[in-house]
């Protein structure tokens, strides 16, 4: 599989995700139910991770395209800025979901349906867009379904990077912050969760949580940051695939410890309850690892 | 001074550092440096958020058993640290954000030594060391992370 059929595969699960989402979203609401809600949220929040590597896709699919074969470079580019136009509420609503399972509270329901329709059209343009880079047929003659005066966050965002000397190494140290937080607190909830420590219900230690979350969050952004700035330096990096698929799998390992109630107990808990989270404490310590190790190794691995 | 720099950068150790390849020689120790310093911050960030009344639930004395794995991880940080210097010696010697590191290093490692003693053993309630360390580590990881840029300007 090359980067063009990951991205083709990757690409509908963002849109598709968000339609189910809102789906189970508005029939909670319906029937006043906390379990679809619940649904409802860890789908967004696992959509909002998906999307990070379908954008970085993206990339890999051009270089790759690109050296093939002309590409229309102006529908190229305004499909990378749409998608950033929607990866970034989807972000966001991928936060706001998060902090949903976390803790509930009374303003969110309506603030994820709402941002999740808007991200949904969105990336419906994003994808309109991207269909007409191979597909010029589907356009009615003589229009472009993209509108230049939109805005270019992907564009600006590079720009910004590259025009200013300081932005990469500020980037670089809040990237070490966001690290240390992330693996930090995920380490001394894992320590928990596999026994290493006691003495205390769980539920008082995933307090902490929300700072892992925001550590999660500070890579994203300064990672996106760097990417947007040197693609191509990346998208042909297998180090870099590896870092990014594990980044999605820890991701993913942060729902555990969040969905745990007051007491400790999670529905999650298919095995032995002390086997489940033993298991799931390894894993995510060795996937943290594992991403420190792969960015680390980026300059060195992966680009012969 | 510079004989001894001069004298470490072209030691067995430093050759053995920059010629030992790909997954052995400088990325791995940079790497384990990278884990140790984020298991030495990380988990003192969390106990600093649990002094700053995060999670404070939390009771103090069963987070006493992390300081082993805080330490090992400063082991960790500071034995790889050592060969990082001894393979660019005279590099790292003439970069001033290297010894702001070393010293907001020494700061951070200070009130992880006063956090054991007098929070967890003594019972104070530790805010203010607390919100010291942060300020240390964030500094530390700052000017260690800036080394690379600051020695490309100065060259």
């Amino acid at each position: 599989m090359n980067p063009a059929h990951l991205h083709l595969l990757l690409n509908h699960v963002p849109t598709i995700g968000f339609g189910f989402g809102i789906g189970l979203l508005v029939a909670s609401l319906v029937r006043d139910s906390a379990d679809l809600r619940r649904a409802s949220y860890m789908l967004f929040f696992g959509v909002a991770l998906v999307a990070i590597p379908t954008y970085l896709s993206g990339n890999a699919a051009d270089f790759l395209l690109r050296t093939k074969r002309e590409l229309p470079r102006d529908v190229v580019t305004a499909h990378q800025n749409a998608a950033m136009l929607a990866l970034i509420p989807m972000e966001i609503v991928g936060l706001v979901s998060w902090l949903a399972l976390w803790h509930s509270r009374r303003w969110q329901q309506p603030a994820v349906l709402a941002l999740s329709i808007m991200t949904f059209v969105l990336m419906a343009r994003a994808a309109n867009i991207g269909g007409q880079i191979d597909h010029p047929e589907i356009l009615v003659a003589g229009t472009a379904a993209y509108a230049p005066t939109w805005p270019s966050p992907a564009a600006t965002g590079a720009a910004f990077v590259l025009g200013h000397p300081w932005v990469w190494p500020i980037c670089e140290v809040f990237h070490f912050v966001g690290l240390c937080l992330l693996f930090g607190v995920t380490l001394l909830v894992n320590l928990r969760l596999a026994g290493f420590i006691g003495g205390f219900p769980l539920g008082a230690l995933t307090r902490l949580l929300p700072w892992a979350v925001a550590g999660l969050g500070i890579n994203v952004v300064t990672g996106m940051l760097f990417f947007l700035a040197a693609p191509d330096q990346y998208t042909q990096n297998s180090a870099f695939m590896w870092k990014m698929g594990l980044v999605l799998l820890g991701g993913l390992s942060l729902l555990y410890p969040t969905m745990l109630d007051e007491a400790g107990d999670s529905t999650f808990d298919i095995l032995h309850a002390a086997v489940t989270r033993k298991l799931i404490a390894a894993c995510s310590v060795v996937i943290w690892i594992g991403v420190i190790f792969f960015g680390r190794y980026l300059p060195y691995l992966g680009t012969e | 001074m510079t004989s001894v720099l001069a004298h470490l950068e072209q030691s067995g150790v430093a050759t053995w550092i920059h010629e030992s390849g790909l997954l052995y020689g400088y990325p791995l120790i940079l790497f384990l440096h990278t884990l140790g310093l984020s298991t030495v911050v990380g988990l003192n960030v969390a106990i600093d958020l649990r002094l700053l009344g995060v999670a404070s639930k939390v009771p103090l004395a069963s987070l006493d058993k992390v300081f082993g794995l805080l330490w090992a991880g400063f082991a960790l940080t500071a034995a790889t640290g050592a060969l990082l210097f001894i393979a660019d010696a005279t590099k790292h010697a003439s970069n001033p954000a290297f010894f702001v590191k070393l010293v907001f290093v020494a700061g951070g490692v200070t009130t992880v030594a006063l956090l054991r003693r007098r929070v967890f053993h003594d019972g104070e309630r530790g805010a203010f060391i607390a919100a010291v360390s942060l300020a240390c580590w964030f500094v530390a990881l700052s000017a260690g992370r800036l080394m690379a840029y600051v020695s490309e300007f100065i060259s």
